[in-house]
Order: C-alpha cells, then structure tokens, then sequence
C-alpha cells in the first residue's frame, strides 16, 4: 500500500447565501430583512490521494472544484469533514501545511508584480527560508525544465502569460513541496507553453515524486498528465479512477464511419444504430461489449459496398460530457 | 524571517527609487501646498495678530514645512494594498505563504518611507530652505526626542491604515472610508493648522483621540513649543496609542482572518 498524502472524510462546506430581490422595493427588503439560504458548496466529499500521484480534479464550472481545493491548502474552512494532508490537519496548523504545498492559479500569479522574476525567487526563499545549497540546487533544474534563463532579470509585469506561468510553477516549487495543487495551469496558454509545462509537470512528479492535483478545463491536460480522474458536480463526487475504466463506463459506445461507392437501400444492422448519415457517409454506433468492431465491419462489407471505413474511440471529452449530463439532471 | 522582511524592505526602496516621474509630482504638489501654507501665515501674522499663543511666525513656518515634509514620508499604504488584494482575489496567495501577511505590508510601507527620505523629503527640504531659510530645531534636544515622536507617530498612523483595511474583509467595498479617515486625520492631527488654534473644546476632545499624536506632537516638540518635560510625557502617551492600537488591530485579525478562514470572505 502506497504511502498516503491526502486524506479527506465526508467534506461538506456549506454557503449562506443572501437573496437579493429585484427592484427597488425587493433591494430595501433585502437590506433590512436578508433572505439567507445554506447552499452547499461541497456536499460530502470522501477521497484519498497517495504519494506521487497525478490526479486530475475536474467537474464543471461551480461544481465546488476550487472550493475544495481552498479546504485543502486551509484557507478556507470545513463546515464538517476531516482533511489531512501530509497527515497534519491544514485547518489546525495552516503554516505548517502551506510550507508543503506549492500552490499556482491559472488566473493568478504569486510572484510579485514590481520585483523581476529572479527577484520574486529570492523573496520567496528568504519567506521559505530554504538553505542556500538546496535553493541554488533546485533552482537550476528548474532553470532547466522551464527555461527561464531568458527572461529571469524581466521585472514580472512584463512577462507574457506563458512566461508567467513558468515563472509561477517555478516559484511553487523552489521550496520543495512534497504536494502542488495546480488550478488550471494551462488556461489562456499556446500549444508551446502548455506542452513544456505539462512535461515539467511529469517531469517534477518522476524524478521528485510529488504529488499532483489539478483543476482543469482541458481535457488534453487531463488525458496526457492524470493517471486518475476524480469527477465532481454539485459538490459532490460523481466518478473516481482510473481515466480508462471511467471512459469505459461513461462512454461504452464506439462509432464507425464508412464511408459508400454508391448509394444502398438496406443500410441497418442489429447491434448498431446509425446515428448520423450524410450523403455516401453513414455513422454507426457500437458497443463493445454486443460486438468487436471486425464483425460488423465484415457484417457490413458483405452487403454494402464500402471504400473507407473508420473506427472512432470515445474520448475522454465525451465520457466527460456524459458525466455533467448525467448528474445535472439530479 | 526578518531577512524576508528586510528584503521587502529595500526591494520596495529600489523600485520606488526607479520611478522618477512620480517623485517629480509628489514634490511639486508638496511644494506648492507648503508655499502656499507659508504664505497664508505670513499674511494672517502680517494682519498685526501678533503671537497667537506665544508662537512666532517662524515656528508656525518651521511646523508647516516640516508637517509638509512628513506627511511625504509617512507612507502608510496598507489599506489600499489590502483593498486591492481583496478585490482582485489577491489575498489568497499571500495566506498560501507561511510568513504574517501583515507583517510583509508593513515592511513594504516601512521601504516606501525610507525612499520618499531620499527622494521626496530631502529636496523638499533643500527648497524649503531656499525660500524661508534652514527650518533648524529649536534645542538640539528637541531635535533628538523629534526623532522617536516621529517613529511613533508613523506606528500610530500605521496601525490606523490597517485598522480601516479590515474593515475591506468585512464590506468588501471600502469606497470612500480611506478618504474619509485621511481628512479625519489631516484636520485633527494639526497637520495643517495646530490644534492650538481650535476651540477649547475641540482641543479636550482631541486629547483623547490618537490623531494629534501623529503630527502634532512631534512638530510641537521640534519647535519647542511642547517642554522637554512635556515632551518626555507625551512620547508616553504616543506609545501607550501604539500599544493600544496593536492589540485592537491584532484582536480584529485575528477575528477578520478566522471570519474570512470560514466564510471565504
């Protein structure tokens, strides 16, 4: 059994929320009488997250990801639930747990806006108080990684937002976290930046071992990076586990495009659905587990004459979508 | 730690020192205001008041331009900064730092005052006196308990900016408390005019506010127009408003940071 880093029982936080009426007369209403309603943020969240994991943490927008991710870094505390992290409680001892975390927001940046960046680095180490031989140690690696050397004596304000971004992973790292909590790193970022960050990422997580999670909206960064999704809505988890067994389950079906010579009559087959047909191309939908993909294809040569044909894997933004689907409804 | 803080320090004193343009304007408005301060009592005096309570022109001149040059120095920015912080969501990665955010505010002010002594105070009192002449102490030893008055004063006015950054947690819309608190504590500190010129009664109440203490005091004993005797006393009580000030500002943190821990402001 792997050593564990993040241990959270039955998270709930709740919001009170005041209810502003419209108009002139709802607005004097609610300032003498405010209508106060308990929303529930997150709504009983139980996981556990061992050392060097990469877990991707995503659920749609409101969903209580951040909020969540608040309650873990201890800045915001729990209306009931446990949280451990590193096995000491951040809402009991925040400063202890802060100085084994590195935490970066996509929208946001720590480093300090008049200081160059090199500048913002030194700060932080004096905060940290790293020891001067680990400091110079790590920060040439990551010197390396990102390749900050060209820009590292620009004052933070005019970096571009990729190079920001590196210099936000770096500072997040100089003390060396056992734990980074990265809320969607790659927001706003080119193909470029985000590849060279998503290879740091693997890159810290191999040769250091730290624990990831991350918040994102790309799915791309989900896919390449996670080796486990957990899925939440409504504050509450709705998947957890490995990205292909939560593909599987979510999405089951497959699709075949095959593509005519000339037009055919007879184009149905009993364990597929056509789903889409446009001009000689017709879309067929599978599942594994009622047929492989080879039967129906050869079911179907032999009646149909076929110049092309291609099988389509369900992606993780379809099992996604399912998810967010699936659970609005309750 | 304190090495952090120190880096803050001289950090915010070196980009201060860069930007040029912004001294250029704090000095010229300063200078105008002081000439025109200057002025407003050589007129009132020319007016054959005489000695209004046994200060002379010269003392008043003296107080104008050194409160001028002080108020240059007294950068007491902690309450925009945290109003700032908040309404861009700053603030959250100043609680991700295992350092006291207060604390780093503080020695971001502290940087800001030791460069406006370079570049603001400094040729505010070279042209100071070009045109009214040196603005010298009175007593040397009013010049050597000037000093610690004015370190006091700067804790009392401090500990006052924080106190109305607070209030930002809570309200999330400061809007105009800032200002308001600014003109509360011009007018009352005698920045402007010395309380000694108030009425009776404003000058009694005044005595158990913190706002005289700031400007006032420190003037009063540079000019000699509080004893040495006096002076000692009222280093007292600036300190016990210092003392005072700290634990209401570190009780209102403590309960700012614990509302905003849990509501999530």
């Amino acid at each position: 059994m792997k050593e564990t880093v993040i241990e959270v029982n039955n998270l709930v936080k709740e919001y009170m929320i005041t209810k502003k009426e419209s108009g002139l007369r709802g607005s004097l209403k609610s300032l003498l009488f405010p209508k106060k309603t308990i929303v529930n943020g997150v709504d009983g969240i139980s996981f556990s997250i061992g050392k060097g994991e990469i877990v991707g943490y995503i659920g749609p927008n409101g969903a209580g990801k951040s909020t969540t991710i608040k309650m873990l870094t201890g800045i915001l505390h729990p209306t009931s639930g446990s949280i451990k992290v590193c096995g000491i409680s951040p809402q009991a001892d925040r400063k202890s747990v802060v100085r084994k975390l590195g935490v970066v927001f996509g929208q946001r940046t720590q480093l300090y806006w008049d200081l160059r960046l090199g500048e913002s680095f030194e700060l932080l180490r004096r905060i940290y108080q790293i020891d001067m031989t680990a400091y110079e140690e790590t920060l040439a690696i990551l010197r390396d990684v990102l390749k900050l050397d060209e820009f590292m004596d620009t004052p933070v304000r005019q970096l571009s937002l990729g190079q920001r971004m590196r210099g936000d992973l770096a500072a997040a790292m100089l003390h060396a976290p056992s734990v980074l909590f990265l809320d969607e790193p790659t927001i706003g970022l080119d193909a470029d930046a985000k590849h060279a960050i998503r290879n740091f990422i693997k890159e810290i997580n191999r040769t250091r071992g730290v624990t990831v999670i991350l918040t994102t909206h790309d799915l791309d960064d989900v896919e390449q990076l996670c080796n486990r999704l957990v899925v939440v809505n409504h504050g509450k988890i709705v998947e957890d586990g490995p990205i292909d067994t939560i593909i599987h389950k979510l999405a089951p079906y497959r699709l075949l495009v095959v593509e005519l010579k000339q037009p055919c009559e007879d184009l149905v087959h009993p364990a597929a659905t056509i789903i889409k047909q446009d001009g000689l191309k017709i879309w067929y939908q599978f599942e594994k587990k009622r047929i492989f993909a080879a039967e129906l294809i050869s079911d179907l040569s032999q009646k149909l004459p076929i110049q092309d044909l291609s099988v389509k894997e369900p992606d993780i933004e379809d099992a996604i979508r399912e998810v967010y689907k699936t659970t609005s409804a309750v | 730690m304190l090495q952090a803080y120190w880096y803050i320090t001289k950090m915010r004193m070196l980009t201060n020192l860069a930007y040029r343009f912004e001294v250029f304007t704090s000095v010229g408005t300063n200078l105008i205001i002081m000439l025109a301060s200057v002025f407003l009592w050589q007129t009132a005096y020319g007016g054959g008041i005489g000695n209004v309570q046994s200060l002379s022109l010269q003392d008043l001149t003296t107080y104008t331009i050194l409160s001028i040059i002080l108020s240059s120095m007294f950068v007491c920015d902690v309450q925009n900064t945290i109003y700032y912080k908040i309404r861009e969501g700053q603030i959250v990665t100043d609680f991700y730092r295992p350092i006291p955010l207060l604390a780093c505010y503080l020695a971001d002010d502290i940087g800001g005052s030791l460069s406006s002594l370079a570049n603001k105070a400094l040729p505010l009192i070279v042209f100071a006196s070009l045109f009214f002449g040196i603005p010298w102490p009175s007593f040397l030893l009013n010049f050597l308990l000037f000093i610690p008055s004015c370190l006091l004063s700067y804790g009392i006015l401090w500990l006052l900016s924080a106190l109305v950054g607070l209030i930002a947690f809570w309200v999330m819309e400061l809007g105009n408390m800032g200002m308001v608190k600014d003109s509360i504590v011009r007018v009352l500190s005698g920045s402007i005019v010395p309380l000694w010129f108030f009425p009776e009664s404003v000058q009694t109440v005044s005595k158990f506010l913190p706002f005289q203490y700031t400007y006032q005091t420190p003037l009063g004993i540079y000019i000699g127009n509080i004893g040495t005797k006096e002076a000692l006393t009222a280093l007292a009580v600036q300190a016990v408003w210092v003392i005072l000030l700290f634990l209401l500002l570190a009780a209102g943190w403590k309960r700012t940071k614990k509302k905003t821990l849990i509501q999530g402001g």
